[in-house]
């Protein structure tokens, strides 16, 4: 007994502190089976993905037309998902299809919290003048019809492909970031640690990049991840309407807008379910996973 | 006590530090004038909200040109701190200038180990590589009186204690060798034993590096111990200046004396407490023109009032605003310290 109070008193005095970021996230995700699950399931399906797309499939020979093998059904001579009406591999355009996604929504990711980050960081550190005059160029991008906008651009750009879209989808991506950043960083900058970093001669750039950008990566993480099972759909969803990218570079989005044909919709479902049920379950997993971390970020929301 | 050089390191003339609130301009500190020499410590106490952190933050420039107007002069080299760009200032903080605050807590970034910290102002102001800084970082560490450096080094802020945090403030704010150190209520977050063995280094120090101190407090206890000099300020304005041997013996202002009699003596338990009523008014509520004490001491006659008070010499060194604290003199004879 006695042993074990001064072992308490001991704890106490040396690690009294709070529990650090990882700790939190990992005692939140073990109270959390279900985010945990996912999290463990997207990056295997991830790696998988990728794996297979890269080294296992041959791109050539998936997508070659072969009118013999029209419709295959699930199975049958090798075709594990069946064929579509080209006699193309399901299972192989599924693959790349979703590596092709997951590129996309990577990149967009990428790229827009990239800009709404350091622009986010930019106006809640200076303030004033610099924070009003983006303030309203954010105000002014929310207020523009996005879809319509990607839309027309698809339409009149000749040579459109995978970067064009990325950059499309992005320039509309970065303002609910951008907002969200300055509005953490605004108070975040107001602390004693950034004026002490002032008082030691630090440029502003390091201290804004090197001493207040880790104070917000909790917040920058869960935002992140969101932002990420979003542009999955968000791909996903021009693709089906017809404006994602053309027929010849399968995506999900791709896939599943071939059940826009009735025939294929209700007879040859291995054509568009499996993207389906694919993307269903990427951005449920994801979602999951955002959702724990935004809970270990926020001391009253979480479980564990 | 060491010796006083008569060498002028910093002198603040007219100092005028105005916040924006709606448009209007707020002076928070008024028309002050201070010198601070090689090798003293110049303490500066008043109540909360009197203008002590605005003081010491225009000095290091902390504030933002958009919301806060600094006019005046602050002399130090030659330049004229109050009108530096943010770029001349940075090749002078953290090398001629350090800086204390209150709170280490929320002074030192969550997020970075100590010893980056404090290697932090070595990375711009010396051509030490990263081996030499990690060395300065052990050699600062020990010098605030931290025994295991190298451990500490390796920790972040929240592992350590109150004290230690703030020897490791000490400690950056002594990398550079600066010549002024200010440091704003250094002691006021710590708890009380602790608050003596950070005022015995701060003393052991100074007596060290020879730099000159501006000690920020509302404490006149912490005065009595360390400080050469002493000026008090009231609602931006110093109301009194003197060395600290005669401001303790012969306080002039009323003020002076209400916050020396309110220093709890715990020798003789039955002498009063007094104060002077009310606090500090709020920036907006100041009045503009007259004197901005006359609202704590409304039983006085209106005739006592001045204009516009003035400083005025006393004795050696010994500045005092107004001239009808003669008047008080009378009125309160029988609770005078004097004596
Ligand atoms: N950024 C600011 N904007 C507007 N008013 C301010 C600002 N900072 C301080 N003030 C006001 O200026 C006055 C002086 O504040 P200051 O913080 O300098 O007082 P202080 O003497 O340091 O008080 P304390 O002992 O509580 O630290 C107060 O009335 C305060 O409300
Ligand atoms: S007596 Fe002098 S210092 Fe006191 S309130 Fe009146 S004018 Fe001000
Ligand atoms: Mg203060």
């Amino acid at each position: 007994m006695a042993n074990k109070n001064k072992k308490t008193v001991e704890n106490f005095k040396s690690e009294s502190s709070p529990p650090t970021g990882i700790q939190v996230v990992l005692r939140e995700f073990k109270k959390d089976k279900l985010a945990m699950f996912s999290f463990l399931g997207i990056i295997a399906l991830m790696v998988a993905v990728f794996v297979i797309a890269s080294w296992i499939i041959d791109k050539e020979a998936v997508m070659k037309i072969n009118l013999i093998e029209r419709f295959t059904e699930p199975g049958v001579s090798g075709y594990i998902l069946g064929a579509d009406e080209a006699g193309r591999d399901m299972f192989g355009q599924l693959i790349i299809g979703a590596k092709n996604s997951l590129l996309i929504a990577i990149a967009i990711t990428i790229l827009a919290n990239v800009v709404g980050i350091t622009l986010g960081i930019i106006m809640g550190y200076y303030g004033g003048f610099i924070d009003n005059f983006f303030m309203r160029i954010i105000d002014f991008f929310i207020t523009l019809p996005t879809l319509m906008i990607i839309i027309v651009v698809v339409t009149i750009v000749p040579k459109y492909g995978i970067t064009e879209l990325i950059f499309i989808i992005a320039a509309f991506q970065w303002m609910s970031t951008a907002r969200l950043v300055r509005s953490k960083a605004l108070s975040e900058a107001r602390r004693d640690y950034i004026s002490a970093s002032k008082t030691m001669g630090t440029s502003d750039f390091a201290i804004m990049f090197k001493g207040l950008l880790p104070n917000l990566s909790s917040l920058l993480i869960v935002e992140v991840t969101l932002n990420f099972a979003g542009n999955v759909g968000i791909e996903t969803g021009l693709s089906f309407l017809g404006f994602g990218l053309p027929p010849s570079t399968p995506s999900l989005g791709t896939l599943i807008s071939y059940a826009m044909n009735p025939i294929i919709l209700s007879s040859k479902w291995w054509i568009w379910l499996p993207a389906s049920i694919l993307i269903l379950v990427l951005m449920l997993g994801i979602n999951y996973v955002g959702q724990a971390l935004r809970r270990s970020a926020d001391a009253k929301q979480r479980l564990g | 006590m060491g010796f006083v050089s008569t060498k002028e390191l910093l002198t603040i003339r007219n100092l005028r530090t105005s916040f924006r609130i709606k448009d209007t301009f707020y002076p928070a500190v008024d028309d002050v004038s201070l010198t601070l020499r090689k090798n003293e410590i110049l303490a500066i106490v008043g109540e909360s909200g009197c203008g002590k952190s605005t003081l010491a933050t225009s000095i290091v420039g902390l504030h933002n040109s958009i919301h806060t107007k600094v006019e005046g002069e602050i002399l130090y080299n030659n330049q004229n701190l109050a009108n530096l760009t943010e770029v001349q200032f940075n090749k002078l903080r953290g090398n001629d200038i350090g800086f204390i605050f209150q709170d280490p807590l929320s002074a030192l970034n969550p997020l970075m180990r100590i010893g980056e910290q404090i290697a932090e102002g070595l990375i711009y102001h010396t051509k030490l590589n990263k081996k030499q800084r990690e060395a300065r970082v052990l050699e600062l560490l020990e010098q605030v009186g931290i025994s295991n450096a190298s451990r500490v080094a390796n920790q972040f802020p929240h592992q350590l204690s109150g004290g230690m945090r703030q020897r490791v403030m000490i400690a950056i704010a002594l990398s550079g060798k600066p010549a002024i150190i200010v440091a704003d209520e250094p002691t006021t977050a710590l708890d009380v034993t602790i608050q003596a063995q950070i005022l015995d280094l701060l003393k052991s120090l100074q007596d060290e590096i020879q730099s000159g101190i501006i000690l920020i407090t509302h404490d006149l206890g912490v005065v009595a111990e360390i400080a050469d000099r002493v000026a008090v300020m009231y609602a931006g304005e110093i109301i009194e200046e003197a060395p600290v041997i005669e401001l303790f013996r012969n306080p002039k202002h009323p003020y002076t004396r209400s916050l020396l009699n309110s220093i709890p003596q715990t020798h003789s338990e039955n002498e009063k407490l007094e104060i002077i009523q009310g606090m500090v008014p709020s920036l907006m509520k100041l009045p503009r023109e007259g004197c901005r004490f006359s609202s704590r001491v409304p039983w006085l006659d209106e005739s006592v009032h001045e204009k516009n008070p003035k400083l005025h010499e006393v004795g050696p060194g010994h500045l005092v605003r107004c001239t009808c604290w003669q008047h008080f003199y009378f009125e309160d004879k029988e609770g005078s310290v004097n004596g």
